[in-house]
């Protein structure tokens, strides 16, 4: 899940070229975005599946992941790149980083990581079962993962975290790999996006052949996914954990970042003792606004009450002049983040799989010039109407008879 | 498609060059145009350190550097700029990011704070007193007990070099404000700094840009007393259950500084853990420029009781390569690595405009970014024969290692 707080970034540019999807994936090969920057003799290939994963298998595209990596890195080496893995909330990512004048090897490393898996050796299963084992146990070991992951959940149910669940890595255990791969992946569902010192029909020719679907994708069974309730989960924490989110899918995605960083200078004002972040959270299963304040013991009950009015409050503050200071500093921020190839291809891929287009990271940095007060009261107006999803994670208090 | 690209990699990084190089007309100001970029870096490198202070304000650099800048980071910061301060022997790097519609004002910001605007005291006492808790803090540390250990063994402990370039938390508290005021009129002008500007700005309007700052004229730099290494190997005592062992070559102003860089690279991977390697559990190597020469550097971290053994490791991880020519097929598969890790060295615009602000400061008037293009097998050996014996230093519990104490 994008959270754009964070995660921001595109050039001020529109990217030099970029091939319509549709018209390249009927010839079966992916869609492609190519942006030019030719500073450095440098490349970085992003390549996304968009697929969730199949039912009763969550967690199987990060479990690929897990399998493929150690030799990617192998191979990737080689050239003196680099190469990561995510599993986001839109698409199974992989990116590689190398010379440009390695294009050519660095889309040949891409394009293998699409090939029907063979079924791994023990330790190899072993060892990605064990990590994704970690990152689901990482997620309700400590407070700040925890509340994100239970808002999450309660929002968008579907959206079923990266690593999976206990039940779909058993599943996974004595499945079938190729048929569980070939529910996951086909020709039309990828996407590269390649940002560096490279031409359009370099990249075309690079990418032109890709393994092609393995099967009709249709499911085998019909499983589902349950996801252990957190509340038997909860974290131990010092401070007080409140949570609260509130989904708005129509909303304008600009107004809401706005919003968002509006709203949390508004409340760091307010709650000078406790951390305060306000998030805004994006992907093709829809968007919210989320509020997390770490705080104290002693101020849990008044942050209580003013987060549970922090709309309220806030609405009358609103102006055009903070809009556009907002809208300016998450533009910036959208520039700095993205300096480096790497970034600007994970910026122009996270906007394309979730749905923004191809073209979606430059028309939301214009955008977010052009938000008013009006717009940012009408996204609260949005938020106020739905229900809002809470948690919160209580401070651990020591007993008397246990404290020195 | 490798072949047809390389040439391509060659041109992009000479345009570089000759981009820098018609800069030259101004000496000290490096403009490098890069229009798919999204932000501008600018860096500052006033060329001010240890050889400028007494033995007796060791860190005045440092702390003068930090304070001249504090009072303009609000307006840094509402300009959505990022300004890094970084102090290294010879020179004081300030590293401005900043989205291209703001970069000239934050850099107009920087330059009046570093070269007109006095220092505020209250400033100076606030830097201070942070800068003296860092240091306290970071003098525990092994990582930072090496870096004393090994400056002390390759430049002598009388040698300016030979200390810390930023201070101790004990000099540092003992330096007055005057003391600053008077450092920074004296030491940071126009005149000691190089300017690199990289991103997608026009080359003219950035020269006009600056040039009100940096009135043009020949860089001043200063000269550096001769060193007075270790003769033998240098053991520190260390509360620590595991040794660090560094050897350092110095190099001369001739040196081919890019084969050494190769030459590093491969001698680290000789020393680094693998399976037959399992008792190193870190390794690393750097290869640093100054004026008149400079480092190659590498350290490991094993048991102390092999340090000694390891130490002669290292010594032949480097001194391999001197033996013979790598076969060419061998050479050009390790090239091909190289040039990745070297680029990706590159790939964010601070660092090349730091690059470019290095090469300069070393009295490069091309400021060329990198030079990897015509390496070969004869270079590589060639690095490692000019090579000469290291300087070694063990930092580790008492008596685990050979060599002398210090």
């Amino acid at each position: 899940m994008l959270t754009l707080s964070l995660a921001l970034a595109l050039a001020a540019a529109p990217p030099d070229t970029a091939r319509a999807a549709q018209p390249v994936r009927a010839q079966g090969a992916p869609a492609l975005t190519v942006h030019n920057q030719p500073a450095l003799p440098v490349v970085a290939l992003r390549m996304s599946i968009v697929a969730d994963d199949p039912p009763g298998y969550a967690g199987a595209g990060h479990f690929f992941q897990h399998l493929l990596l150690p030799g990617l890195e192998e191979q990737v080496a080689r050239v003196g790149g680099h190469v990561q893995a995510i599993r986001g909330s839109d698409a199974v990512v992989y990116t590689v980083v190398g010379p440009a004048s390695e294009l050519d090897y660095l889309a040949g490393i891409l394009r293998g990581a699409l090939r029907v898996p063979t079924q791994p050796g023990t330790a190899a299963m072993l060892q990605s079962l064990g990590a994704l084992s970690d990152e689901r146990a990482t997620e309700r070991e400590t407070a700040p993962a925890y509340v994100r992951a239970a808002l999450r959940g309660r929002l968008f149910p579907a959206d079923l975290p990266a690593a999976g669940t206990d039940d779909a890595a058993a599943r996974l255990q004595t499945a079938s790999l190729p048929d569980v791969w070939a529910r996951v992946y086909a020709p039309d569902r990828v996407s590269i996006v390649a940002v560096g010192d490279v031409s359009l029909d370099a990249v075309e020719r690079a990418f032109r052949s890709i393994p092609p679907a393995s099967g009709d994708g249709a499911p085998t069974e019909a499983v589902d996914d349950t996801l252990p309730a957190f509340e038997a989960d909860t974290p131990q924490a010092t401070r007080g954990w409140i949570a609260q989110a509130w989904r708005a899918d129509s909303a304008d995605a600009a107004a809401m970042s706005v919003t968002a960083r509006l709203l949390r200078s508004y409340l760091r004002r307010r709650m000078t003792r406790s951390n305060v972040e306000v998030e805004h959270w994006w992907t093709h299963h829809g968007q919210a606004l989320a509020l997390v304040v770490a705080t104290p013991d002693s101020l849990v009950r008044a942050a209580r009450g003013t987060v549970g009015g922090a709309l309220t409050a806030f609405r009358p503050t609103v102006n055009d002049d903070g809009v556009r200071a907002a809208a300016r500093a998450l533009r910036r921020e959208m520039l700095f983040y993205s300096r480096t190839p790497e970034r600007m291809a994970e910026l122009l891929g996270e906007f394309a799989d979730r749905g923004a287009g191809r073209d979606g990271a430059q028309r939301y940095y214009a955008a977010l010039d052009a938000v008013t007060q009006d717009d940012v009261r009408r996204v609260l107006d949005q938020l106020a109407a739905a229900e809002p999803a809470t948690v919160f994670v209580p401070p651990q208090r020591i007993p008397p008879e246990q404290r020195r | 498609m490798g072949a047809r690209i390389f040439p391509a990699v060659a041109a992009a990084l000479l345009a570089a060059s000759a981009l820098a190089g018609r800069a030259a007309a101004q000496e000290r100001v490096f403009v490098r145009p890069e229009p798919g970029t999204p932000v501008v870096a600018v860096q500052v490198l006033v060329g001010v350190g240890p050889v400028d202070e007494a033995p007796e304000q060791a860190g005045i650099s440092y702390l003068a550097a930090r304070s001249v800048v504090e009072p303009a980071r609000p307006a840094l910061d509402s300009l959505g700029a990022h300004l890094d301060v970084d102090q290294r022997r010879d020179a004081i790097a300030f590293t401005l990011t900043a989205a291209p519609d703001a970069w000239a004002e934050a850099t107009r910001v920087l330059m009046l704070a570093l070269f007109r605007d006095p220092v505020d005291s209250a400033a100076v006492v606030r830097t201070r007193t942070a800068l003296a808790r860092e240091l306290a803090a970071r003098e525990a540390s092994p990582a930072d007990a090496l870096e004393r250990e090994v400056s002390k063994a390759v430049y002598g402990a009388d040698h300016p070099w030979g200390r810390p370039a930023v201070g101790t938390a004990t000099s540092v508290r003992a330096i007055r404000v005057s003391m600053v005021d008077a450092f920074l009129r004296q030491n940071f002008t126009p005149e000691r700094s190089v300017v690199a500007v990289v991103g997608p700005v026009d080359e003219t309007e950035a020269r006009e840009e600056l040039a009100p700052h940096m009135p043009a004229g020949e860089l001043h730099t200063d000269s550096v007393p001769p060193p007075a290494p270790a003769d033998a190997p240098v053991e520190a005592e260390y509360n620590s259950i595991t040794t660090w062992v560094s050897a350092t070559w110095r190099f001369g102003t001739d040196s081919d500084v890019e084969a050494l860089r190769m030459l590093a690279q491969l001698a680290l991977d000789r020393v680094s853990f693998g399976p037959s390697r399992r008792s190193v559990y870190n390794s690393r190597a750097e290869v640093v420029q100054y004026a008149g020469g400079g480092e190659v550097r590498m350290t490991i971290v094993v048991p102390p009781r092999e340090a000694e053994q390891w130490a002669g490791q290292l010594r032949e991880a480097v001194g391999g390569y001197a033996a013979e020519p790598l076969p060419p097929a061998v050479f050009q598969e390790r090239l091909r690595r190289f040039r990745g890790e070297r680029l990706l060295e590159l790939d964010l615009p601070e660092q090349r405009a730091a690059a470019m602000a290095r090469s300069a400061l070393l009295g490069d008037r091309t400021a060329t970014l990198v030079d990897f293009t015509r390496l070969t097998p004869q270079r590589l050996q060639a690095a490692a024969r000019d090579l000469e014996n290291p300087i070694i230093v063990f930092l580790g519990p008492a008596g685990s290692q050979g060599g002398g104490t210090h």
